[in-house]
């Protein structure tokens, strides 16, 4: 005959049905027990105090024993079916009965798969996230950057932009097409130069010949 | 069920009112048991010779039983609980009363058991971090546009600067 752990119940409670029992019967039987030592110690010295007393303790111990034996056996017989009560209808909980607190393992049963599935698409997601994230840090990087950039770039247009303010100020007329025009004038004036230089040579060494 | 006519049914004794009847049967049938006559009967020769005292000895020896039985119960139900776990346990297993199937049991396996408790905290995760990965992704379409701008500014003030080099050539 398998005992039935009660492990359920163990749960629920905090104690184990049986161990409950146990400890009762345990303290019920110590009383008993006790309650009849006193009753013979009562016993006992009374007849102490009688002179010439028939009555000998062996005698009270004997019928203390008797006493004893016989409450013993009721004592159990009526613990058990007490015991056999307790355990079916108070200390247990009916097999159709889900405690609240496990209340997940019928909303969720997931077998092995289905939550190996779950903790994937987890995962997934988690870098998802990250990736995400590495692509803000990239794009909010860039935009410095840009920041940067466009801010040289419009320092120098400023500058062309006060070059051109200045010469109109100034009424330099076309400040540009004077510079360009200087710019070509001087590269004349260099081949002049050149020309000159050439022809004085020839010159001399035409004297020289002569 | 409904009661019929006018008997109301009683409710069904909890588990409290349950034990306690239990107990009071067990000390009941036991007190009986060791009746008086069956007391006489084992201490004739004192008996003999203080019949009253052997009234008095019995009945303190009833009531102080009784007493401490009484007492270890009380006891054992202050240090459990009992009281507060049998009218929770009732009133579960009332809310049960319309279900026949058998209920889950522990399988006595953790990993196996534990799967199911966590599934709320991972589905909860899940839809949070489905979220955040949405908010996420549309800032960054947001940011995304703004570079694009921006490098077609760079590149519309890059060209202003070439023109104006060129125009002073």
């Amino acid at each position: 005959m398998s005992v039935d752990p009660m492990v359920y119940e163990t749960q629920f409670f905090g104690f184990t049905p049986q161990t409950c029992m146990l400890r009762i019967y345990i303290a019920f039987q110590d009383y008993l027990f006790e309650m009849m030592l006193v009753v013979e110690g009562v016993m006992l010295k009374k007849l102490d105090g009688i002179p010439g007393c028939k009555v000998s303790p062996s005698q009270i111990r004997k019928c203390t024993e008797k006493f004893l034996v016989f409450m013993k056996e009721h004592f159990d017989k009526l613990f058990a079916k007490m015991e056999e009560v307790l355990l079916q209808l108070v200390l247990n909980i009916p097999k159709n009965v889900l405690l609240p607190e496990d209340r997940v393992q019928e909303q969720y049963p997931y077998s092995e798969e289905e939550f190996q599935a779950l903790q994937d698409e987890l995962q997934q997601l988690q870098q998802q996230c990250r990736a995400e994230a590495a692509t803000e840090q990239a794009l909010r990087a860039e935009l410095e950057e840009q920041k940067v950039v466009k801010a040289e770039l419009e320092k120098i247009l400023q500058c062309f932009d006060g070059l051109e303010s200045i010469c109109r100020e100034h009424g330099a007329g076309n400040f540009k097409e004077s510079f360009a025009l200087l710019t070509q004038n001087s590269k004349k004036l260099q081949d002049v130069l050149k020309d000159v230089e050439e022809k004085s040579k020839k010159m001399k060494q035409h004297d020289q010949l002569m | 069920a409904d009661g019929g006519g006018g008997l109301a049914l009683a409710a069904a004794p909890g588990r409290a009112q349950v034990f306690t009847t239990v107990v009071d049967t067990f000390l009941e049938k036991l007190v009986a048991a060791g009746s008086y006559q069956r007391f006489v009967n084992c201490y004739r020769c004192f008996y003999k010779l203080q019949p009253q005292l052997t009234r008095s000895i019995y009945d303190q020896f009833i009531s102080q039983l009784q007493a401490s039985i009484k007492e270890e119960i009380q006891e054992v139900k202050n240090e459990g609980n009992l009281e507060g776990l049998f009218s929770s346990l009732d009133k579960i297993v009332e809310e049960a009363k319309d279900r026949e199937e058998p209920a889950w049991r522990p399988s006595g396996i953790p990993e196996q058991d534990i799967r199911s408790t966590m599934v709320p905290y991972f589905l909860k995760h899940c839809s949070h971090l489905r979220r955040v990965l949405r908010e996420k992704e549309e800032e960054n379409r947001k940011v995304a546009e703004s570079v694009l701008m921006g490098r077609d500014r760079i590149a519309e003030l890059q060209q202003l600067i070439q023109a104006r080099q060129q125009a002073w050539q």
